[in-house]
């Protein structure tokens, strides 16, 4: 069965139709690249997915569980949203980093908030409170930020952020990691070190949806390529025949203004 | 000078007790404009239509109008024309009076800063919250709040400050703070009378006062420089 | 979110209800105690007594409003020597002690409540206060606006120049080369009008004294029973002085319009002047002259 399967999303603003019956599914461990030109509908995608947006028509299921069904009365519901979106993580573009917490705090915050949910929360306040810390502080360490914990985030580089960004979705431990071009703000020479963590999750075989426009890292990484062109997915399949084999006319002329530039 | 040296326990004891009720009516307001602001901010930033508009057309009212004729209102009005002087005649129905007129006054002003403030906030802040799975309350209390705080602290002391000064105005309707305590001894007030100074000497317990909400704010805003 | 949204639209009509009185709010608020209940009977009575005397003239309810919430509340200006404080912080002076005296034959407490003079007739009518007894000149003004009483003590409205120039403005000819300060809405400012003299309203008597002292205006035109307290040599006025009287006058306490208690202070006035109480009390105060014959 698939991690995730996507069927029909249809979603307008106003008048203009964003996303036109999309559908695709992921398997568990594969790593999903999205590409294509901006206003091709690849955010609003991955916004549809951890319900920042809120899809017109289609389905949702994670691990054959429905998450989004606009027919069904829990898509309405705030607390069910919550619960499902943990389903999900989301690696922002500017990485919206909480400015007035360090890094570990930021990794930590939105644990806590959970743990506090708990029934033997209060009888067990400090050894929950000391889990997270070490599992915020091992994140952390994985991602090379070992001496950064304690820094906020306005002290820290863009390249080590989206690093402490991406320890603070992984925290959660969603199902599915979605990065919405996480090295677009970055400077150039910052991105790599930020790729690079995002090819060891790869080979950690984290299931994970990857907005990009590094192509060379796209093809590199992913299991699985969507060419996404107005709001459709014009072609899908593994990185080479997507990449360097395209059938669409349009998708050729994207991948031409890459090489060539 | 030599009458000003005997005339000065008095006076200090006379303005001292003014000044009482000047800093009660302060912090009254504060407590009570706070909160209130911030329920006004969210009213005008609501969804809903009629209580944005309602909430902004109070707004529109309050600011539009001087505080002197909203004391004036909110004392005289319910004895005046629905004959029934809700807050009667002593000095405590007086306090009361001017406390709501000040705290609705303030609440407007406030709101309209705290809404700037949470507007200033990025969505992305909101969205990162959202997508870790967080509620609006806990976003509001944990990531927002601070950072709004952070952004209004500037204008807020500017508001402050105007505050302590306008907490005078409270006399139209006879609160005797300060100012009237001062002014008494022109007129005649345990046996001083046709003193001028120490209406004037009232602005020293003001600066002071200013001054060292000036410093406390000051150092706030230096507390909250550890982000950015 | 939307809890904060209630809260919000809970508190507007709170407030909107402040400004509709509080009959609805007292009929339900669920007695606790025995004063709750008594307190609340007697605001349900006043309500519907003031709905009933809204044509019919408030002269029976006056007194009975008065007794019933067994308080007089007494709406004055610091103004000695007639409502001053002594040492203690008492209310003291001729006003302040017939006050009391008069309370007292009513059977209820007296309450002194420093008000703006400007608005004597909002609190009146506003029922924050239920008088005005505060050496007010009866000017036709104050006898249209309040039930008066009969006029108890003699004034006139006197010219206030510096001393070292009194002698220049001893008619009133001379004081049309000045610049005054008056009270605004008082016997003063009405003399100055009919004079057609050149005149600044300000807030109180005592801040039109400021003016000559501050030499912002060069005279000032005051009731002669403060002039004699406040100016001239041993007061805060040393190098001021008072020189013509412009009129006589006479001061009267001022009730709500149609209110019976003016008679019943007539006819304490009465008895004590006939009893010698009256006299007794103005001796005290040094303005035994003035008093008139009741």
């Amino acid at each position: 069965m698939s991690i995730l399967e996507v069927e029909h999303i249809q979603k307008s603003f106003e008048r203009t139709e964003v996303l036109k019956d999309i559908s695709f599914s992921l398997e568990k461990g594969q790593v999903l690249s999205i590409i294509g030109s901006s206003g091709s509908g690849k955010t609003t995608l991955l916004r549809c997915l951890n319900f920042l947006e809120r899809p017109d028509s289609g389905i949702i299921r994670v691990n054959g569980e429905t998450l989004f069904d606009p027919d069904a009365p829990f898509s309405r519901s705030e607390a069910e949203i919550r619960k499902k979106r943990l389903h999900f993580g989301l690696v922002f573009q500017s990485f919206n980093l909480f400015p007035q917490y360090t890094a570990l705090q930021n990794v930590m915050l939105a644990k806590e908030l959970l743990a506090k949910e708990q029934p033997d929360y209060k009888t067990r306040k400090k050894e929950i409170h000391q889990e997270i810390e070490a599992q915020a502080a091992s994140l952390l360490k994985q991602m090379g930020l070992a001496d950064r914990m304690q820094n906020y985030p306005h002290q820290l580089s863009g390249g080590q952020c989206q690093r402490v960004a991406i320890a603070r979705a992984l925290a959660l431990q969603p199902d599915i990691l979605c990065f919405d071009e996480p090295t677009s703000a970055l400077d150039p020479e910052l991105t790599g070190e930020v790729l690079k963590v995002i090819k060891e999750l790869a080979d950690k075989k984290t299931t994970m949806i990857i907005v990009t426009h590094e192509m060379a890292f796209a093809r590199d990484v992913a299991d699985h390529v969507i060419f996404m062109d107005d709001g459709c997915i014009l072609e899908q399949g593994d990185p080479i025949q997507v990449m360097e084999h395209p059938k669409e006319e349009r998708t050729k002329q994207f991948l031409a203004r890459f090489t060539q530039g | 000078m030599e009458l000003i040296l005997e005339q000065l326990p008095i006076v200090i004891h006379a303005l001292n007790i003014g000044f009482l009720q000047t800093l009660k009516l302060f912090f009254v307001t504060l407590i009570g404009a706070f909160p209130l602001g911030l329920i006004i901010a969210f009213g005008s930033m609501s969804r809903f239509k009629p209580l944005s508009y309602l909430t902004k057309v109070i707004v529109w009212i309050v600011r539009g109008t001087p505080l002197m004729i909203q004391l004036l209102i909110i004392y005289y009005f319910p004895g005046l024309v629905l004959g029934n002087p809700i807050w009667g005649g002593g000095e405590t129905g007086r306090f009361l009076a001017a406390s709501v007129s000040f705290i609705l006054n303030y609440a407007c002003y406030f709101s309209e800063i705290y809404r700037g403030g949470i507007q200033g906030v990025p969505v992305g802040q909101t969205e990162a919250g959202l997508v870790l799975g967080m509620t609006k309350t806990q976003i509001f209390f944990k990531v927002t709040l601070l950072q709004m705080i952070k952004r209004i602290v500037p204008p807020m002391s500017n508001e402050i400050i105007t505050l302590v000064k306008d907490t005078s105005l409270a006399r139209i309707i006879a609160l005797q703070e300060i100012i009237w305590a001062g002014q008494a001894f022109m007129k005649g007030s345990q046996g001083i009378s046709g003193a001028i100074w120490p209406l004037f000497f009232t602005a020293v317990y003001y600066l002071i006062c200013n001054g060292i909400l000036t410093l406390l704010l000051g150092r706030l805003e230096k507390k909250l420089n550890y982000f950015r | 979110m939307k809890k904060m949204f209630a809260t919000t639209a809970a508190l507007m009509m709170a407030l909107s209800l402040v400004g509709c009185g509080n009959t609805a709010s007292s009929e339900e608020t669920t007695a606790t105690t025995e004063e709750a209940v008594t307190e609340e009977a007697v605001a349900e009575e006043t309500t519907t007594e003031e709905a009933s005397t809204e044509e019919a003239a408030s002269a029976e309810s006056d007194l009975a409003y008065v007794q019933e919430k067994g308080t007089l509340v007494v709406g004055i200006t610091d103004f000695a020597p007639m409502d001053y404080k002594d040492e203690n912080g008492e209310w003291v002076g001729f006003d302040a002690d017939m006050a009391k005296a008069f309370a007292e034959s009513l059977g209820v407490t007296v309450e002194f409540v420093e008000i703006d003079w400007d608005n004597k007739i909002m609190e009146l009518d506003g029922k924050t206060i239920d008088c005005v007894w505060n050496g007010m000149t009866l000017t036709d003004e104050v006898k249209s606006a309040m039930e008066c009483s009969n006029a108890y003590c003699n004034n006139a409205q006197v010219v206030i120049v510096p001393a070292d120039v009194a002698d220049n403005y001893q008619d009133t000819e001379s004081l049309a080369e000045l610049t005054f300060a008056v009270e605004a809405g008082s016997a003063g400012e009405e003399q100055a009008t009919a004079l057609s003299l050149n005149f600044t309203p300000v807030k109180a008597q005592s801040d039109a004294l400021m003016e000559v002292a501050a030499g912002t205006s060069d005279a000032a035109i005051i009731d002669s029973l403060m002039a004699a307290a406040m100016v001239g040599e041993g007061t805060g006025y040393a190098d001021l002085t008072y020189t013509i009287g412009l009129n006589s006058e006479e001061y009267g306490v001022g009730f709500r319009k149609g209110s019976d208690l003016a008679a019943k202070l007539n006819e304490f006035f009465a008895a004590s002047y006939a009893d010698g109480t009256m006299m007794e009390c103005a001796e005290t105060y040094g303005v035994q002259a003035a008093v008139v014959e009741q």
